[in-house]
């Protein structure tokens, strides 16, 4: 698969990220080399394999429904943000 | 000459789950009332290293939604990362179900007997809640994670009044299953509307718009007529109907176009690596079917040759009311219960009683006994039904409880009489004897009246006419 400008700004649109020409530039190399290397597993046919979800061949890991007390507090948890407006994470509008 | 149009409406259901806990974080589900961000964990917050952890009742909650939805349970199922960036969700994806859901093909059956085909549904987590402010939104996330059932139905309705009919029929059986507390206004069940109309007869689907996010039966409907309306307007004047996310303006009544980057989407799906697959067994699902409820159209069929489709109905939004007629067993004391609970409980100013337990199954059938024997006549009857809500009375029986509100009725003929001759005895009622007996019908009514009073409102007052009517002959 070729990576383009085009397939970069795509890209960083989807993950919200505001990319300067230079970074840009290089990300579509490294991008690109990235790719051509995985590249390699499309020699391998794959035809009428189902995607791979998990490695262990474990099934049914589920825990009871019980609240239980948390390593962070809300409080702390909240604390992490940038800004705090009536105990909501404020960020720039969305809508 | 007006072309004839045929809407069609395809509807998807998110339905939150009543467990204690979020899908995949032990942390309190039930945010109502609770102050922003107070419920949430590391795992919520999508802190580095943060694993999620499948809430089992959620699964259980899932395959009783199945069952509600007359559908298939999917023996396996696996989980999915859907991508997408929003303030709403701090993993950048939400976990979902896109190619192995837990729930397959089913469908509901509307009262009108009508049955609209369930697509498939799957388990999700719920995004957090997000305000608007004038320049920057504000971010709670008590609701990111809260377990999710997406209902997806096949476009199988061709009516605004249909689309409300499913929508409502859904909300009944998902309640009567125990799944979800069904509170609209809290947004436990939301509903995307997909829309679209089409030259009647045409083989081919217009091009539909979608309308997210609507919280209420009555909204639903009023959105398809106004799409609807709006989309058959454009197409007469030779227009096209964009395939868009509209909004509903509840104030106004209309729904506006939204250029939102979503129409772009590109959820890049693939599989989630930290939740091993589900895997149910036949014996387990049987297990949890052997002991599901009676759903609406069990009941419905049952109630409608009793007390007719009006009333059931109306009964039908009540689970707890249509249990206990259920368990009443005697189609005449349904008969009489159903009166009661339309006219007493669902009375406006009794509302507040539909949350407390319910009159016992004796105490009812006896309640119709006494009824049905002129005990009690239908005043009391009513009065003794409203005790049965007191908690000082709650434990009693019928009889103690008429006893101690002094209504029952005095059938006893021979202590009526007494009484009869007694009132026949004072001067007072000596002219309306004599008016009687020279053909004045009416005079009866004062002298019935007058025995009522004397037996200070307990006689059968049409006991005490029979006995009048005898003695002035």
């Amino acid at each position: 698969m070729e990576v383009n400008q085009e397939t970069i700004q795509h890209l960083a649109e989807l993950s919200n990220f505001a990319l300067s020409e230079s970074e840009s530039a290089g990300l579509q190399s490294n991008i690109q080399e990235i790719l051509t290397y995985i590249s390699e597993l499309n020699q391998l046919d794959t035809e009428g394999i189902e995607p791979t979800y998990q490695v262990f061949e474990m099934e049914n890991i589920w825990r009871p429904d019980e609240i239980m007390k948390q390593d962070a507090s809300p409080d702390e948890l909240l604390s992490l943000t940038e800004t705090v407006e009536k105990h909501q994470i404020k960020v720039p509008k969305v809508l | 000459m007006t072309k004839e149009y045929l809407p069609t409406i395809g509807i998807e259901c998110h339905v939150q789950l009543c467990t204690k806990t979020k899908l995949f974080s032990e942390v309190d589900n039930d945010a109502r009332l609770k102050e922003p961000n107070s419920c949430v964990s590391p795992v919520d917050y999508a802190l580095p290293g943060m694993l999620p952890r499948l809430n089992s009742e959620a699964i259980r909650l899932s395959v009783l939604a199945g069952f509600a939805l007359n559908a298939e349970i999917n023996l396996e199922s696996r989980f999915d990362r859907k991508h997408y960036f929003y303030p709403d969700l701090p993993k950048g994806y939400q976990i979902t179900q896109m190619y192995h859901p837990i729930i397959g093909a089913g469908y509901v059956e509307l009262p009108s007997g009508q049955k609209v085909r369930i697509e498939h549904a799957h388990l999700e987590e719920d995004a957090g809640k997000l305000s608007h402010e004038a320049s920057y939104s504000l971010v709670d996330l008590n609701r990111a994670g809260t377990p999710l059932v997406e209902i997806v139905s096949q476009p199988d309705m061709h009516s605004a009044a249909e689309a409300r009919e499913y929508t409502k029929e859904l909300w009944r059986v998902m309640t009567y299953a125990g799944v979800t507390f069904g509170d609209l206004y809290n947004g436990n069940m939301r509903f995307d509307v997909n829309i679209s109309v089409a030259e009647t007869g045409s083989d081919q689907l217009g091009t539909r718009t979608e309308v997210k996010n609507l919280n209420s039966f009555r909204n639903v409907e009023r959105v398809v007529e106004y799409e609807v309306k709006r989309q058959i307007e454009l197409l007469e004047k030779g227009e096209k109907v964009i395939q868009e996310t509209r909004g509903w303006n509840d104030a106004t009544g209309e729904t506006t176009g939204q250029r939102s980057k979503e129409e772009a989407a590109d959820y890049r799906y693939m599989p989630e690596p930290d939740i091993p697959p589900v895997r149910l067994t036949e014996a387990e699902i049987n297990e949890m079917r052997a002991e599901f409820p009676k759903m609406p159209k069990d009941y419905r069929a049952d109630l409608t040759t009793v007390i007719g489709a009006g009333q059931t109905e109306t009964l039908l939004d009540y689970q707890p009311l249509v249990q206990k007629l259920d368990e009443l067993g005697d189609t005449k004391a349904v008969k009489k219960i159903a009166n009661l609970f339309s006219s007493v409980l669902l009375a406006e100013e009794n509302t507040s009683l539909l949350n407390d337990e319910l009159p016992s199954k004796e105490q009812l059938l006896e309640l119709v006994r006494m009824n049905d024997n002129k005990e009690l006549s239908s005043t009391a009857t009513k009065e003794v039904f409203l005790k049965f809500f007191d908690p000082e009375m709650h434990y009693k029986d019928t009889l103690t409880i008429a006893k101690e509100l002094g209504v029952l009725q005095e059938n006893d003929l021979g202590a009526l009489e007494a009484i009869v001759d007694a009132v026949l005895a004072q001067p007072a009622t000596k002219q309306a004897q004599d008016d009687f007996r020279s053909g004045q019908e009416k005079v009866l009514g004062f002298l019935v009246g007058q025995v009522m009073k004397e037996s200070k409102g307990k006689a059968n007052p049409s006991a005490v006419q029979d006995i009048l009517r005898k003695k002035l002959q």
